[in-house]
């Protein structure tokens, strides 16, 4: 199944040397991204959790599948964080 | 909310038909309080006698009562116990202020609106000024800030509990402020350049470890007094405090409770 990945459109965030910091105002709470999990969330918006592997795999040499694995993992975690939203189709 | 209207904060106001005003100004931000009780307008002349200034275009706050508003336009709100804030465009409304200290809060809630889109922040932390610039020593309660601030007696303390730092001619300055803590002195109305952030950590040392623009930031965001949920405005106080971290050396301060500090700040 193909799902597509939209960021929580409340949240501000910023980059700062290749990592981000995100903030949820609602909660107040502060969330830190390394390196890699900065790249998802930079190229996450309006994609697939294969395209995101497929462009992790690209970027960090590794197999298409392992990193698939790794993106799916976080992406989950952030769903559980109300970072992100995963629908049937791109939104906006 | 659109808080990039205030960013014409100092605009000619409609004076409104309330009585003469207080009028202050805190950080650079002229205001009119229009108090109708003698019983809280005594107090608040004295808590805010050195910042007293006359201006005709103090952004008016009136205090209210009733708890039905009149603005035609809310912009942001805040209920703190039973007081209320609400900010409009033209002007803003405290309802169910009944003492001196509701009131300051309220101030310093509407200062961080009022601030956010002028490069302006309030941050939990004491300023002390050494040879005309100011070193904010920033941390959670209990780091010390009230500590920092009575080992200082070379310094000048502009306070010891809410530092107000805004960016103004060409860089960031430290602004005197009536909010208080420990010390409870009636604060100095005036601004100086600022030399530095410390993260205040009570230790067995003196020492400056220097802090890294991520860990810096990690460090303010909890310190700075933000009362809004709206994206915007956190995506303003992150390009703020990003400024201010990129603009003035920040580290985390390591102390002990001696004016020795002091050296390690100089060195």
């Amino acid at each position: 199944m193909s799902e597509f990945i939209t960021r929580n459109p409340k949240l501000a965030w910023r980059e700062i040397d290749g990592e981000t910091v995100i903030i949820s105002p609602e909660d107040s709470l502060v969330h830190e991204l390394n390196e890699t999990a900065s790249l998802i969330w930079k190229h996450a918006e309006g994609k697939t959790l294969q395209e995101v592997a497929e462009r992790v795999s690209a970027e960090y040499e590794i197999s298409v599948e392992a990193a698939r694995a790794d993106v799916d993992a976080l992406v989950t975690a952030w769903q559980q964080k109300q970072l992100v939203i995963l629908a049937a189709e791109a939104t906006g | 909310m659109h808080l990039g209207k205030m960013a014409r904060f100092d605009h000619l106001v409609k004076p409104l038909d309330r009585g003469v005003p207080l009028q202050i100004s805190i950080g650079g931000v002229p205001l009119s309080l229009f108090i109708q009780e003698e019983a809280l307008l005594r107090p608040a002349s004295r808590r805010y006698r050195e910042f007293a200034q006359n201006s005709d275009n103090g952004f008016p706050v009136v205090l209210t009562q009733s708890d039905g508003r009149t603005q035609p336009r809310v912009e942001f709100s805040y209920l703190l116990d039973d007081a209320r804030l609400i900010l409009g465009p033209e002007f803003a409304e405290f309802h169910g202020v009944r003492h001196e200290y509701a009131l300051d809060s309220l101030l310093r809630i509407l200062l961080t609106m009022v601030l956010l889109p002028q490069r302006g922040v309030l941050l939990h932390g004491a300023t002390v000024v050494r040879d005309g610039r100011a070193h904010i020593f920033f941390g959670r309660s209990g780091a010390g800030k009230s500590t920092v601030a009575s080992l200082s007696p070379r310094g000048t303390v502009l306070t010891d509990e809410i530092s107000l730092l805004r960016y103004s001619h060409g860089c960031w300055q430290a602004h005197g402020t009536p909010f208080w803590g420990e010390f409870r002195a009636a604060g100095i109305n005036r601004l100086f350049p600022v030399a530095g952030l410390h993260l205040l950590k009570q230790a067995n040392d003196d020492r400056a470890e220097a802090l890294s623009v991520k860990e810096a930031l990690r460090a303010l965001l909890p310190c700075v007094l933000f009362f809004t949920t709206e994206k915007r405005a956190h995506e303003t106080l992150l390009c703020t405090l990003m400024g201010l971290i990129q603009e003035v050396r920040s580290d985390r301060l390591h102390f002990r409770r001696s004016a020795e500090f002091w050296k390690v700040i100089a060195a």
